[in-house]
């Protein structure tokens, strides 16, 4: 029994001296090894945007996406393993369709937040399963009060609400861009040119090729969650690369 | 962990579940088959249910809407109905709109019980959420639509628990027009016309008459009336409040309720027995 | 409420079963075989479309007709349809006739208990290439002949097919082919002359017959208007 985790890794049921479930220490790894994700919070609604990594030049562009719809008024941004985060998106629509069958109205954004933090922390509680390799951005338009609302939901369970966040590789960086936004003044609009931005700056040279995926729910969108119309997406994406060619241009001279 | 079952399930199927799908399902269904005492068991009871009595099955009909009318024309489809829900012989629910969207191709009408009516609106808001989460901008046909509607009426007879409704399922996609039918056993047929409920009587032979296939909207709209007007003359179960949907390539359109004119003055309405003799 | 006879029983006002009307017939000959079906799907006294096909193909040379109830016989020829595809994929060729017959009479002796309420006929080309029939009733017994016809229409074609059809007895030694000696064109006229027969009288059977002809060939369809009343 040597090594990392001394024998206190191998179950989410053993705590570490100092008081660590270090499979979900191993799980947040597994985030922070994967593309990023980011959300931002606008006026006007939430924009989602991962730089989703693309280990083989043959892979169909558009395929295995990372963003997706939970339902109409909802959508899910994945960081870490592309497959545990599938699976909390699939939960995620059982939840909502199951909210919907039972009280006629669309699951309001607190409580598909709660219901999905209780789901990853379920996964932190027994010796026979792993937690979720995987965090999500959950963007919401609380049905209630129109509100646009953006959650992280992390591997261990834990569920915050933010204004702007970033998860996965480089998300330090990200994190300090978005921070520098002024987010109560910003449309979707202007934010997925941000967002498309930041995905392209902190894209490091070592991974090779990447997809930029944005989504947003926002008043433009009718309110629903859906991809950036691919006018808008591509615009923002080129706008980024260009910029990033102009600084790189302006550091060799 | 709680499995979480919803009533669609692209694993299970459509609106049933078959047995050995899912233990928990299963298990629900041997208790609410099993005879239970009228002892309320007070603290074991499941949260949600009815408790004394054993599961019962749909025997007829309660609340009910009848006749609905649909043919195609050169542009497209349209299908027609009242807006009165009857409960019984009773004129209960007046403005009930009995024509629904499903996808921006796709409308559904019924004929008889509206609650499940309702059950069945919720199936298809739930296929049409999850083809919405593939966000590819993908939907279901109208003949996918029907195609389902078929599975799920003939599943839940075979359970002796059936959907007490005809469907009448109407679009437009991919340049073909599309009108079918389907009733509470199964039993289903597309047409370029067809009726739904009492209108097989009183409305087909109009449309077998005047229809066809490439007639103008104008023209269409004006055989529906008709045909409304000879159903709403005979069907007591039916009110002189109607909405006609259209779909065409172009997208769908449900009317506004509106009135059909009508002339009960007919001279041989005046002493009906005396044009048929031998009547009471 | 008990079901054990001590007290009144409540019984459904519903049926799951309808009857649609409608009558489907095959012929074999020694190398083709002729399969009819008309196209008119009734309730009680309402004909519900003029247009409702009863003749499926499950395999290349094999085709399904039934009369009775069409949500049963949809429900059946997608389930065996999806078997022969299946079949296909595993071994590599398409089922044959006589596979098919048989498959399609367990598929109904399953459900005896709650029969598929169908009046089938199987038609197509044996192992050989010759004509085959296979005739059923709704809980899958079944035997071979040379031509048969089931549905609304059967009491009046079937006495017509005997007195046309009727081949060498079985017990004549040595043994002779049952197939009919009719000529393909001979048996497609009789097949038309039976619809329109059946149309006069029977209020089940009309609008259009559909004919299926396999043949060494492959397989080939008419049509012919029948009554509309």
């Amino acid at each position: 029994m040597s090594g990392i985790g001394t024998g206190y890794d191998l179950s989410t049921t053993t705590y570490s001296p100092d008081g660590k479930v270090f499979q979900v220490d191993y799980a947040c790894k597994a985030v922070d090894n994967g593309g990023l994700a980011l959300g931002i919070k606008c006026s006007d609604g939430v924009v989602l945007g991962v730089e989703k990594l693309l280990p083989f030049k043959m892979l169909v562009p558009g395929s295995n996406r990372r963003i997706a719809p939970v339902d109409r008024h909802a959508g899910m941004a994945g960081a870490g393993l592309a497959p545990d985060a599938r699976q909390i998106m699939s939960r995620a629509r059982s939840e909502c369709a199951n909210y919907k069958s039972f009280y006629g109205d669309k699951i309001p954004s607190k409580i598909l937040a709660d219901r999905m933090a209780n789901y990853l922390h379920m996964f932190t509680l027994y010796w026979s399963v792993r937690p979720f390799g995987a965090a999500v951005l959950l963007a919401v338009r609380d049905p209630a009060t129109g509100k646009y609302e953006l959650y992280l939901l992390e591997p261990s369970g834990e569920c915050q609400r933010y204004h702007g966040m970033a998860i996965g590789k480089g998300r330090q960086a990200a994190k300090n861009e978005v921070e520098k936004l002024k987010l109560g003044e910003m449309s979707c609009l202007e934010a997925v040119k941000e967002a498309a931005r930041i995905i392209v700056t902190t894209h490091d040279e070592k991974d090779k090729d990447y997809e930029c995926e944005l989504a947003w729910i926002c008043d433009d969108s009718g309110g629903e969650f859906k991809k950036v119309p691919k006018d808008i997406a591509d615009e923002a994406i080129a706008a980024a690369k260009r910029a990033l060619e102009d600084d790189d241009a302006m550091d060799a001279d | 962990m709680i499995p979480t079952r919803v009533s669609h399930n692209p694993i299970i199927g459509p609106g049933v579940v078959p047995f050995g799908v899912d233990p928990a399902y299963d298990a629900q269904y041997k208790l609410n088959q099993a005879p239970r005492s009228h002892v309320a068991s007070h603290g074991q009871g499941k949260p949600f249910t009815v408790e004394p009595g054993p599961h019962q099955r749909t025997q007829y009909p309660y609340v009910t809407g009848t006749t609905v009318l649909g043919c195609k024309y050169k542009d497209g489809v349209m299908i027609a109905c009242d807006t009165l829900c009857c409960y019984g012989s009773t004129k209960r629910y007046k403005s009930v709109e009995r024509i629904k969207k499903v996808n921006s191709s796709t409308i559904i009408s019924f004929t008889g019980e509206l609650s499940d009516f309702h059950y069945i609106v919720s199936l298809l808001e739930e296929l049409d959420t999850t083809d919405y989460c593939e966000d590819d901008g993908s939907e279901l046909a109208p003949w996918e639509i029907h195609s389902y509607l078929c599975r799920v009426m003939y599943n839940r007879r075979n359970k002796f628990d059936p959907l007490w409704n005809s469907l009448v399922v109407a679009g437009v996609k991919h340049g073909r027009t599309f009108l079918g039918t389907v009733g509470m056993i199964g039993q289903h047929y597309e047409d370029s016309h067809l009726a739904a409920g009492f209108g097989n009587h009183m409305a087909r032979p109009l449309f077998r008459e005047k229809h066809t296939d490439d007639m103008s909207e104008e023209d269409a709209r004006k055989l529906m009336e008709d045909c409304l007007r000879a159903c709403l003359m005979r069907d007591k179960t039916m009110m002189n409040k109607f909405q006609i949907a259209k779909v065409t390539a172009g997208g769908l359109e449900i009317s506004e309720p509106f009135q059909v004119p009508m002339n009960w003055g007919y001279e041989k309405f005046k002493d009906p027995t005396k044009h048929a003799v031998g009547a009471w | 409420m008990p079901h054990d006879g001590s007290g009144p029983t409540t019984r459904a006002n519903w049926s799951p079963y309808d009857n649609n009307g409608g009558t489907v017939l095959a012929v074999a000959g020694e190398d083709y075989v002729v399969c009819a079906a008309d196209t008119r799907m009734s309730t009680g006294y309402n004909i519900l479309t003029r247009d409702y096909k009863k003749i499926d193909q499950m395999s290349d040379k094999c085709v399904l007709a039934s009369a009775g109830f069409m949500a049963d016989a949809v429900t059946l020829k997608k389930t065996l349809k999806a078997r022969c595809t299946t079949y296909e994929f595993q071994n590599d060729k398409p089922m044959g006739c006589v596979s098919f017959a048989q498959m399609l009479s367990n598929t109904l002796y399953y459900r005896r208990f709650f029969p598929y309420y169908t009046f089938n006929i199987v038609a197509g080309l044996d192992a050989e290439g010759k004509g085959a029939v296979f005739t059923y009733d709704a809980v899958g017994s079944y035997e071979r002949t040379n031509y048969s016809c089931q549905g609304s229409g059967q009491g009046l074609i079937m006495p017509v097919l005997d007195n046309q059809l009727k081949t060498v007895s079985p017990l004549v030694l040595p043994a002779q082919s049952s197939a009919t000696p009719l000529s393909e064109s001979e048996a497609v006229d009789l097949v038309k002359d039976c619809f329109a027969t059946a149309g006069e009288r029977d209020i089940y059977t009309g609008d259009t017959v559909e004919i299926w002809i396999i043949n060494k060939d492959g397989v080939r369809k008419e049509y012919q208007e029948l009554k509309l009343d």
